[in-house]
């Protein structure tokens, strides 16, 4: 049996009548990588930064390797925080910031300096060490918050979307590297609302909206919830309540309403011969379709199924 | 500790690697320095009475008259000739003795360079007038009888009057002046200017940019967080003493009087500005308004305490005024300790009114340092 690493049970937070957390429970074990997949306001960022150790006033407990996170301050020695923002100091360069943040911990300098070295290798950044922050890229300031994180070796990585505003090209390079931390034994978790990067750098996915997990498991175990159903994204200039009126008069068999909303709306066909005879009853229906969508089953059809709604919505 | 101090530092090496921090730190403040310090120019050699005795006299009674002069508060120059530059001169005519011995009335004239002190120049005239009025007396009581037997050692007539001059309670008699008083203003000015603009940005940028968020996230506590933060600002307050004073050293032969002293003065006063950097950099949002607060704040303080004209010949009430200003506090501690030779005994109240500014300031930094927007 794998070692837990990470062990949060029934964490709740709330900013005033605004829920943030509720009853959030999640485990992790030593070198999974699990992509906590959200919409906005889903309660990622709470949730890291009750990790983290900056948010107080909540419910719950959280251990980690077996001992409870908040009572021990040496154990925050061993977790890495890669927040969304990137927060380092854009007047030094790579070197000297990851040389201001190792002295954080009690590293040895001649230790830290061949660490800091080490990663500038790692998130490819080694021939512009010493170059001004200023100059950086989206995607080069994004990998060096990253090596923050990572200059005192923690053995479990907390990213909190750290894809956000950059090209694909950077995005891959990051996803590469979060795969890496895995296969060397660093735990990791990170948020994001983005299905590709869990689907392609996870061991484990949990899906979470309004401060709770929905579902959690592997890609195939999460597919399986929808099961071998045909995905129908319908788009045009519908509304969803007229959209609902017209599903409503057809038969409805072997059909599930995955999401509606204005503009778009997404269902589930076990049989996939059933599909042109929806198409023609909504037709018929004149309602105003721009474009159609037949898709395999995938995580976006597991997240419409569990939270109702895109995470575009 | 060691955290602290790498937070601290940090800070001052930041401030050290803005392009402008020469410009700021030491130009600026130069030519505040040479401007201040010209206008109070003239005060530099000659805050003390200095008299020129310009004598002419063929008889005795003009260096008896002279010999009356002569005081601990005045630095007394007799010359034959009349000299180039003086700041005053006093000239006894070739016929003093000769009209005295006659009983005829005469004029005696004083020269004046338009640069004196003045405040140099009342204590050379009072003197003048108490050298006057001692010679008339000794002449009034001695004036029937043998002017030449006046001179024998033994006359009982001579030396026998002593003018006192009393000045109301609380006369300033000596205002600071000259570079001495002004390199230690525009270090108090530049203190607080450069303090509350470089320290409060940071710390409003570092939370906006959640620096200091990820400095809670690794293992630094809140007070080692605060304490390193409060560091640097005290670090980038005694940077900027130390420019100043090194170029006061070099170019203006600064006097800094008690070094202990002075240096503990700084400390304090840095203490405090430390502080409100702190709290200016956590209420207030952007850049342009924590530089026009700070400049404000720190020309307002400046100006209140006496750091660009002597506190000493403003009105009372001004003066007043400005013990609201921890700059006020500060200079008197410079003026107590450069101009009057003054010790702990008499500038440790002014350490305390300015530790209790720190106090003040410290409180309002914690109550409103935040780590997020």
């Amino acid at each position: 049996m794998q070692q837990k690493i990470l062990e949060i049970k029934n964490l709740s937070k709330n900013y005033g009548e605004t829920v943030a957390l509720a009853n959030f429970s999640l485990d992790l074990e030593k070198g999974e990588v699990l992509g906590l997949l959200g919409p906005n306001g889903a309660g990622k960022t709470t949730l890291i930064s009750i990790l983290s150790g900056t948010l107080r006033g909540f419910t719950g407990s959280v251990m980690f390797k077996g001992q409870d996170l908040f009572a021990d301050r040496n154990l925050r020695n061993l977790i890495g925080i890669v927040p969304q923002e990137m927060a380092f100091y854009e007047d030094l360069n790579a070197l000297e910031n990851l040389m201001f943040w190792g002295g954080l911990y009690a590293i040895p300098e001649k230790e830290l300096k061949k660490r800091a070295r080490e990663l500038l290798v790692v998130v490819e950044l080694s021939s512009r060490a010493k170059e001004p922050i200023k100059k950086f890229s989206g995607g080069m300031k994004r990998r060096l918050n990253i090596a923050i994180g990572l200059i005192h070796k923690p053995e479990l990585l907390l990213l909190d979307e750290p894809t956000v505003g950059i090209d694909v090209q950077a995005k891959v390079s990051i996803l590469d590297i979060i795969h890496g931390l895995g296969q060397q034994g660093t735990s990791v978790v990170f948020t994001t609302h983005q299905l590709a990067e869990v689907e392609q750098s996870c061991s484990r996915i949990a899906i979470m909206d309004k401060g709770t997990i929905l579902a959690q498991g592997t890609l195939a175990e999460l597919i399986r919830i929808v099961g071998e159903k045909e995905i129908v994204e319908v788009s045009g200039e519908f509304s969803a309540d007229a959209f609902s009126a017209i599903i409503r008069r057809s038969d409805g068999n072997g059909m599930e309403i995955l999401s509606v909303a204005d503009h778009r709306a997404h269902l589930a066909f076990a049989d996939s011969e059933r599909i042109p005879a929806m198409m023609q009853h909504l037709f018929k229906h004149h309602l105003p379709i721009a474009d159609l969508k037949i898709k395999s089953p995938n995580l976006e059809a597991v997240f419409l199924k569990m939270t109702g709604r895109s995470l575009r919505d | 500790m060691k955290k602290i101090w790498h937070i601290g530092f940090l800070d001052l090496k930041l401030t050290v690697k803005d392009k402008a921090f020469f410009f700021w730190m030491l130009a600026f403040p130069l030519i505040f320095i040479l401007i201040f310090g010209n206008l109070f120019r003239g005060s530099k050699t000659d805050t003390k009475a200095s008299l020129t005795v310009l004598n002419q006299d063929q008889g005795k009674w003009g260096a008896y008259f002279i010999d009356k002069l002569k005081s601990p508060g005045i630095e007394l120059t007799v010359e034959a000739t009349e000299p180039k530059e003086y700041f005053r001169m006093l000239l006894i005519p070739a016929d003093f003795s000769a009209k005295i011995e006659k009983r005829a009335a005469q004029t005696l004239e004083l020269k004046k360079d338009s640069d004196a002190n003045l405040q140099a120049g009342a204590v050379a005239e009072t003197k003048i007038a108490q050298a006057m009025v001692k010679l008339i007396a000794e002449l009034v009581l001695y004036g029937n009888r043998d002017m030449g037997a006046f001179f024998d050692s033994r006359s009982p007539y001579r030396d026998l009057v002593l003018v006192r001059t009393r000045l109301p309670e609380g006369t300033i008699t000596k205002v600071p002046s000259g570079f001495d008083h002004v390199i230690p203003g525009i270090l108090v000015q530049f203190v607080m200017m450069m303090v509350l603009i470089y320290g409060g940005i940071s710390v409003m940028e570092d939370r906006k940019r959640r620096v200091l968020a990820r400095i809670l996230y690794s293992s630094a506590s809140f007070a080692e967080l605060f304490a390193g933060k409060f560091l640097g600002r005290v670090l980038m307050g005694l940077l900027q003493s130390a420019i100043l004073i090194v170029a006061g050293l070099l170019f203006f032969r600064l006097n800094l009087g008690n070094l202990w002293l002075t240096g503990l003065n700084i400390l304090v006063f840095t203490l405090a500005m430390a502080c409100l950097s702190i709290f200016v950099g956590s209420v207030l949002k952007k850049e342009e308004l924590i530089v026009g607060v700070s400049v404000l704040t720190a020309n307002m303080f400046a100006a209140l305490g006496g750091c660009w004209w002597p506190i000493e010949i403003v009105p009372p009430a001004f003066r007043a005024l400005g013990m609201i200003s921890p700059a006020y506090w500060a200079m008197d501690v410079f003026h107590q300790v450069i101009f009057f030779g003054k010790g702990l005994e008499t500038v440790w109240p002014n350490l305390l009114v300015l530790l209790a500014f720190t106090a003040v300031f410290m409180a309002l930094a914690l109550r409103f340092f935040k780590i997020n927007e």
